[in-house]
Order: structure tokens, then sequence, then C-alpha cells
């Protein structure tokens, strides 16, 4: 039987809020709700993941994504609940886990002098990779990353963008077992991002399994074999990204400028979701046409594309703050 | 002391003090003015008190030391607040104990040389006897171990690097100054705070010392009173220091 890389059960996290919390650590995310001096990062989460598998982890600021990477990576004592990896709990087994894994902490950043090169290379040996390894795998994650050209300056010099390639290729080199990526292409330019994601698939495709967080939701669709959409300390749905997609009640969507008004006249015709500068009616391809005769008659211009996964993501949240709300 | 249920093992102790070297050798001019308080307080005494420059000599070396733990509290808070990068060493298999001290090495290497260039200076100056040389290189590893062992301790508990600067700046220099490091025992007043310096790494290190050069300072009592308060403290501090490490490389 396959062990699975990720097996969490009913994760708790609640950040006690200390007098001297000015000092010392609160909720990485923020956390989700305060009662009585306590913040609640996460309410209760599990999830499975398999080997070789690619899974997102996608939610608000403050949702608890960054929370449970660092329960699962072994930086943080759940309050109750239990992961395990591979088999072995985080929490009682740390020693067992960490050679199992690499981490991409959120804006991490590199040694500022060191190079890149040193970076990578520095890291591998302290992990345990001879001479040799260390130096083949360094060469072939700068590569990877396309960081060849300034891998012999130092870090201090480089850009934003580079400075996050740097942190990328340091994990990636390690091929462990579980790779934890902390919004891992924040600040990467387009080229970067997919160089990223070719990467993480190659890994994958040797065996590697990929717990990442993002915001990028193209990103998140284009890597990720199967999704968590998490909000307040809770996971609210999960699946691949195209079955996110149909529960949002449609494939096609339909945006018009405007607010309330307009959310109100479309209303009829699917489900809305609405932005800052329009409502995206997500309906079906047989009740287009008087979805364009309507916005026709109000004068409206109406733009029709297929459902996107933000639409599926902001459906999700939208209706779990509604149900905060209420 | 749950974080011992496992022995400290040191694994990747080596390599990531080579890492830690790297980094500072980077840093050739923080290194190279890192002898400033010390250059200025011995051309001080040098004009106004010419006879005390044998025992400012040998208090420079120990505060050199002792300030190390400085570097180890800032370059620890650094590393962990501005760049996160304890988490990508905490959650890999390198052994905290060995990210904790192969960074406390780390810096003492790259500082060594102008240590070892005031030795150099002090020996050509004082001609040191065999035991005063021993009393001095031992005072000197156990004030290195107490301060960068408190350095990295006292570095996990704070959040802002803006906040870390003063308190560690006020800390090192005001127990690396005020006390007899500088100047000899006999001129700290009132006598009753004699064993309240004896009891403080740098000041004991160098009653020490200063005993050394000129045996017969200290009464036998006040030698066994610093040399275990120094062992003690300095013991005492770098195995909570270990235990910590691996305390704190989980957030709770």
């Amino acid at each position: 039987m396959t062990v699975d890389a990720i097996h969490a059960t009913n994760v708790r996290k609640v950040y006690q809020t200390r007098r001297w919390a000015g000092w010392r650590h609160r909720g990485a995310d923020g956390g989700g709700r305060v009662d009585d001096g306590a913040v609640e990062a996460l309410s209760g989460v599990s999830m499975t993941i398999r080997p070789g598998e690619r899974v997102g982890l996608l939610g608000r600021n403050g949702a608890g994504k960054t929370t449970f990477l660092k329960i699962a990576s072994t930086l943080l004592t759940p309050t109750s609940g239990e992961v395990l990896v591979f088999g072995h709990d985080v929490d009682r087994d740390a020693d067992r886990v960490r050679p199992l894994i690499a981490v991409v902490p959120q804006e991490g950043k590199p040694f500022f002098h060191l190079t890149p090169r040193e970076q990578v290379y520095t890291y591998l040996r302290a992990r345990g990779f001879d001479r040799t390894t260390a130096k083949q795998r360094t060469d072939e994650a700068l590569a990877q990353m396309g960081i060849e050209e300034v891998a012999d300056r130092l870090s201090v010099t480089l850009s934003g963008g580079q400075r996050q390639r740097t942190m990328v290729a340091t994990v990636i080199a390690t091929e462990a077992p579980l790779l934890f990526l902390d919004e891992p292409t924040i600040g990467m330019d387009p080229f970067a991002r997919r160089a990223v994601w070719e990467c993480l698939r190659r890994l994958t495709r040797k065996g590697s399994t990929i717990l990442l967080t993002t915001h990028y939701l193209d990103e998140a669709e284009a890597l990720a074999e199967r999704l968590y959409i998490v909000d307040r300390g809770r996971v609210l749905v999960e699946g691949t990204a195209d079955a996110l997609k149909h529960r949002v009640g449609g494939t096609l969507r339909v945006s018009v400028p405007g607010g309330d008004a307009v959310r109100a006249l479309f209303a009829p015709f699917g489900n809305c979701v609405a932005d800052a500068e329009a409502v995206h009616v997500i309906t079906e391809p047989a009740q287009l046409n008087e979805i364009m005769d309507l916005a026709l008659r109000h004068g409206l211009h109406a733009t029709v594309g297929p459902v996107t996964l933000e639409e599926a993501f902001l459906r999700a949240v939208g209706r779990s703050i509604d149900d905060e709300a209420s | 002391m749950g974080a011992f249920a496992r022995l400290p093992t040191f694994r990747g102790l080596g390599p990531f003090l080579i890492t830690e070297l790297r980094v500072q050798l980077h840093e050739n001019m923080a290194v190279a003015t890192s002898m400033t308080i010390q250059a200025v307080l011995l051309i001080f005494v040098t004009i106004l008190a010419p006879q005390y420059l044998a025992v400012a000599l040998v208090g420079a070396i120990i505060f050199s030391f002792f300030t190390l733990g400085q570097r180890v509290w800032n370059e620890a808070a650094y590393v962990r607040i501005d760049h996160r990068l304890n988490q990508l060493y905490g959650a890999s298999p390198l052994a905290p104990e060995a990210y904790f001290l192969g960074m406390a090495g780390g810096i003492l290497l790259a500082y060594l040389p102008p240590i070892l260039v005031l030795v150099v200076v002090a020996e050509a100056i004082l001609h040191f006897s065999a035991a005063t040389a021993v009393t001095l290189a031992l005072t000197s590893v156990a004030v290195w171990l107490f301060a960068v062992s408190f350095g990295y301790v006292v570095s996990t508990v704070f959040q802002d690097m803006r906040t870390i600067w003063p308190y560690a700046s006020l800390f090192y220099n005001l127990f690396g100054i005020l006390p007899p490091v500088f100047y000899p025992y006999g001129l700290l007043q009132p006598a009753s705070a004699v064993p309240i310096a004896l009891a403080l790494p740098p000041s004991a290190a160098t009653g020490l010392v200063q005993n050394a050069l000129a045996p017969g300072l200290l009464s036998s009592g006040d030698v066994v009173l610093a040399t275990g308060s120094l062992a003690a403290e300095a013991a005492a501090m770098f195995l909570f220091a270990v235990y910590w490490s691996r305390r704190s490389v989980r957030e709770r």
C-alpha cells in the first residue's frame, strides 16, 4: 500500500495572543477569528495528498494557507489534529520528516552576501549532499531557473524576481520527496513563472510531491492537479480546476459593467459574481442570446468568455463570506 | 525538555559553518571595522593612563570575543526576520543545533584574523607567560561560548530588527565595558562590586587574566568565584542554546 505524502486530519491551530505579542510571533496569516484573545488560524483542516501529486492551496490573505504549510513542514506546532508526512507524524517525529521535505518560505530571500551559486551549493551541502552531486545539482537548478548569467553575482545586487528564482532553485535542487512552496513565483516575470512551472512538473514526473500556495489563479490552474480552497481556517472545496469550475453553475461567463442594479437584472440567468468593475453572470450557452438581448436593451456592453478558476474561487469564497455574515 | 528527546547530533555543522563564513567574508568592511571600539579605548588608555595598557590589551581581546555574541544576535535575527532562511534550514536535515553553532562558528572564523592581530600586538608588548597565555585562551573560549549562546537565544524572541539593534548594543557594550574589562580590578569601586564583576563572564575572564599577569591580584576565593561562574555560565548557556535551537525551530 502506498503511503500518502501528506495525510492531515482535523488540524487546528489557535494562536494565543500574548501580552508581549509585539515581540513574539503571532499567526503568520493574521488569523481567522479572535475570541478571548485567541486567534484561530485553522479550524479542522483535513486533506490527503498522494505521492507525485501537485496540489495547490488557494485562499484569501489570512485564510490559513501558510499556517497549514508551516505545520506540515514541521515549522509550527498544531493545537490539535494530526499531520502525517510519508507516515511520520510531523509533531512527534519531525527529525524523520525533515530529510524528506524542502520549503520555499513565503517572502524568503537568499543570503544577500552569497551568490546564487553559493546559496544553492551550500544549502545542498548542509543537507548532506556530497560535493560532486551538489555542484551538478546546483548547475542544473540555476540553468532551469534561467539565472546562470547572474549566478556569480552577490544576491544583494539582484532584482526581487532573480532572488525569488534563487530561492526556488535552492529548493528544487534538493529533489526532496515533498516540496512546500509558499507563493513561489511572487515577483517573477511571466517567463520565469513558466520556467518554475516546468521545473515543478519535471520534479513530479521524477516522483516528488508538491504542495504550493499561490494567489495567481492561472498558475494554480496550469500547475496544480488538485486544488484546495481554504477560507477562515477551513477547507471550502477540493477538486481539480475543472471540477471546481463546474461547481460554479455554468460554463460561460458574461461580464457586464455595473453594480448591484445590474446584478439584480441578470440574477435570473445564473450565479452572479461581482467585483469592483463588473458583474459576472455564470450561465450556460442556451441562455446566452437572451442575456445579450437584455444587455443591449439596457444599453450595456457585455463580453463573453469561458468560466475561469477565478470565478470558481470568488464563488466559493464569496459564499463563505455570505455564510459568515448570516 | 522535550527538545532533548533526541540527543543533539550537530548534523550538517561543517557545511553550514562554511556557509556562514562565506556570508561573513563577503561583508569584509564589517570585519575590517570590528576593532573600532577596542582601538578607540586602547588609544584613550595609552594617552590617559599608559600604565594600564597591559590590562586594556587583554581586555580588548576578551571584549572582542564577547562582542561576537552581538554579531550572532544580529545575524540570527536578521536571517530569521528579514530572509526567513531559518525556515529553509529548519525544514531540512540540518540539525537545529548545527544551525546555531555553525552560524556562531562561521562568524568566529571570519572575525578571528583581526582578533589574532590584537593578540600578536599584545604578545609583542606584554610577552605572555605560558600561564597567562593558557588563561587567556581558555577564558576567551568560555566568554565566546557564553556570548554567542546568549545572543542566539535572545535573537529568537524579537520580531523587529529596529528593536534588536539598541538592546544588543546596550547589552554587549554595558557588560563588556562598564565592569573591569579595560581597566584593573583595583580601580573598581565600591569594593563590594568586585564579586558581582567576577560573576559576569567578560569581567570574570579579565579578572583571571589580570591575576595571571600579576599573580596575587585576586584572592583565592575570588579566583574560585571567577573560574566557577565563568565555566558554569558558559556551559549552562551553551547547553540551553542547544536545547533552545531545537525548541525554537518550530513556532508554538
